[in-house]
């Protein structure tokens, strides 16, 4: 699973990193210092460490709970996000991550209460409320057999009533989910693509089919279920595939109790792309026209807003204006 | 022992000392150069190279550099560099062997950590000291020269495919001052099975890495018959990774061919063909 697992001096002691060793007793095991000796060095270089990524237990100084970008969110409460962990399972060739870090390598900051004592008090300010996200960095459920987030996090929230949590994730581990109690004010939002994008794009990633299943499974169990169509990338095949998509998707979920449902464009800010271009100067995607607008990148399209409209208004016909928004 | 392979071997090795040589040169049927060099050098026709660096930080810093001049071109190709040698360790059994995880610098203080992609092979801590070391306080090869190939090697290639290998020769049952010097090919002739699949390894990753870069030959024709500024030299070079990567490698032929003189010309050219097909 782990070609190597790193661990922090600091950390080498807490309980939480002592069972993980013992369960990963078989990968070597190096001590560091600081996990920014390992991770994110340079010369290093993304792609050839997705082959066999390490796993760097890590104690997260500094701010742990940011403001969430604009247009990022569902509604008007502010938003957070937090992020206990650095790097993906999964192996998306669209994912920002790639240019974001040089290191492949999956970085777990082990100290949750800290992390836990920072939304708290971001909650207080909040007045009990806002909106926090984990997902950003990661995928916060792919490795939770491994993390315990879930466990963790949820009984935090508990005590938070009026604060939102909105789990991302393109992962099916939801079983530590459907043996806990509902949290009601927790969503769990998974990403879709279309069959053609997923096929070409996504490696490693459970198929739609099967992450399809795991949430029918959470939204049967009560649990809050949200669908993030992210990236938007439109081929030459037009509509078609997103037809599809919708229809399996909701013919599967119940349309109406789905939390929130939500779009966003392919975009990354232009130093990721240069980055990722470097790495990936044969990928298809990233030899596509692109235009450049306050710093962020995009396909270029001159009928990207028609086709966007077009998706939506397919989208539409299973959800309801309310449920929708376009992420910015 | 590795006449089988006949693809490419993008790999360099690098040793401090000519008996750490001798194994290898057998193993991997190594021929050694005649040109004149403060080197010795050896490589066989799979591009596999090996240079003796001479012993200590210094002198294999300069082994790699001057190699890595030697080598150095236009095309975006990367090496593997691969440091073999010998090290002591305090109860390590003379003859085992590993893959440096962690190379420590014991003068300057500071630590590496060499990303580890190559399953099948013994990894552990490795010590570089200025002078010999005769107790071994820490779990780790002691040896001289890894901390400063690493540092030396990851300015030319990738920190992945930057890798040092450690045969135990010494410890306190056996001290250094001990060593039969003449045992050393044995030790590292014994870690054959090891360093092949190693050298093998790591040589498919860089491979793989080059193919991925690798440029239509357009690209070196254009270079070659036209002044590019280094700007435009760039622009090319990304403009002929777009073609291929739309699997339109062909068109690159057709948009001016070889005759274009005006390089800004060709470049508009390419990029607004480019741009009209994709999009259409």
């Amino acid at each position: 699973m782990f070609s190597t697992i790193y661990i922090e001096e600091e950390v080498l002691e807490l309980e939480r990193v002592r069972n993980l060793l013992d369960r990963f007793a078989q990968v070597p095991q190096v001590i560091c210092g600081r996990y920014g000796e390992v991770f994110n060095r340079k010369s290093q270089n993304f792609r050839l460490q997705k082959m066999a990524p390490a796993l760097i237990l890590a104690k997260k100084y500094g701010n742990k709970v940011l403001a969430a970008p604009s247009g990022y969110g569902y509604n008007e409460s502010k938003g957070y996000y937090f992020s206990h962990m650095l790097n993906c399972v999964y192996d998306c060739r669209y994912c920002f991550l790639q240019g974001m870090y040089s290191s492949a390598n999956y970085v777990l900051f082990v100290n949750y209460e800290d992390f836990e004592e920072a939304i708290a008090e971001k909650i207080g300010e909040n007045n009990g409320g806002g909106v926090y996200y984990s997902g950003y960095d990661c995928d916060s459920l792919a490795l939770e057999p491994v993390s315990n987030f879930c466990s963790h996090f949820l009984s935090v929230f508990k005590r938070y009533p009026d604060a939102e949590l909105e789990i991302r994730t393109k992962s099916t581990q939801v079983r530590s989910l459907l043996d806990t109690e509902v949290v009601p004010n927790c969503v769990i939002a998974m990403s879709f693509t279309t069959q053609e994008a997923a096929g070409q794009w996504e490696h490693k990633v459970p198929s739609i089919k099967k992450r399809l299943e795991a949430l029918h499974k959470l939204q049967l169990a009560g649990w809050k279920v949200a669908i993030r169509f992210e990236p938007l990338i439109l081929g030459a095949e037009g509509l078609a595939p997103y037809e599809a998509l919708f229809e399996q998707i909701f013919s599967k979920l119940d349309a109406q109790r789905l939390h929130s449902v939500s779009s966003g464009l392919f975009r990354m800010p232009v130093d990721f792309h240069k980055r990722i271009v470097k790495l990936y100067p044969d990928e298809e995607l990233f030899a596509r026209p692109t235009q450049t607008t306050q710093g962020m990148i995009a396909l270029k399209s001159t009928e990207e807003n028609t086709h966007l409209m077009a998706i939506e208004e397919l989208l539409l016909n299973y959800v309801s204006s309310e449920q929708y928004y376009r992420c910015a | 022992m590795i006449e089988s392979v006949k693809n490419p071997m993008p790999v360099n090795i690098v040793v401090a000392h000519g008996l750490e040589a001798k194994a290898l040169v057998k193993m991997l049927e190594l021929e050694r150069h005649h040109v004149s060099s403060k080197f010795v050098e050896y490589s066989n026709s799979n591009k596999l190279h090996l240079l003796v660096s001479g012993i200590g930080k210094e002198a294999i810093t300069a082994g790699v550099t001057y190699l890595s001049e030697q080598q150095a071109s236009d095309s975006g190709e990367i090496r593997a560099w691969l440091n073999i040698g010998i090290a002591g360790h305090r109860d390590a059994s003379l003859g085992s062997a590993w893959l440096g995880n962690k190379i420590t610098d014991h003068s300057a203080g500071t630590n590496a950590y060499p990303p580890q992609l190559i399953e099948g092979v013994e990894v552990g801590s490795v010590v570089t000291v200025d002078e010999p070391e005769n107790s071994y306080p820490l779990d780790a090869a002691y040896e001289m020269e890894a901390s400063a190939f690493y540092a030396e090697a990851t300015k030319y290639s990738t920190a992945e495919m930057v890798q040092v290998f450690k045969v135990i020769s010494d410890n306190l049952k056996n001290p250094i001052s001990e060593i039969d010097i003449r045992s050393v090919p044995g030790l590292i002739a014994a870690q054959a099975p090891q360093l092949l699949i190693l050298i093998e390894r790591m040589s498919a990753i860089a491979s793989q890495h080059n193919f991925n870069q690798r440029l239509p030959s357009y690209f070196f024709e254009i270079c070659s018959k036209i002044h590019l500024t280094v700007n435009q030299k760039l622009q090319l070079r990304r403009l002929c990774q777009r073609y291929k990567a739309l699997g339109l490698e062909k068109e690159l032929g057709c948009v001016a061919g070889p005759k274009a003189s005006d390089a800004r010309k060709l470049i508009q050219q390419l990029t607004e063909r480019i741009d009209r097909i994709r999009e259409a």
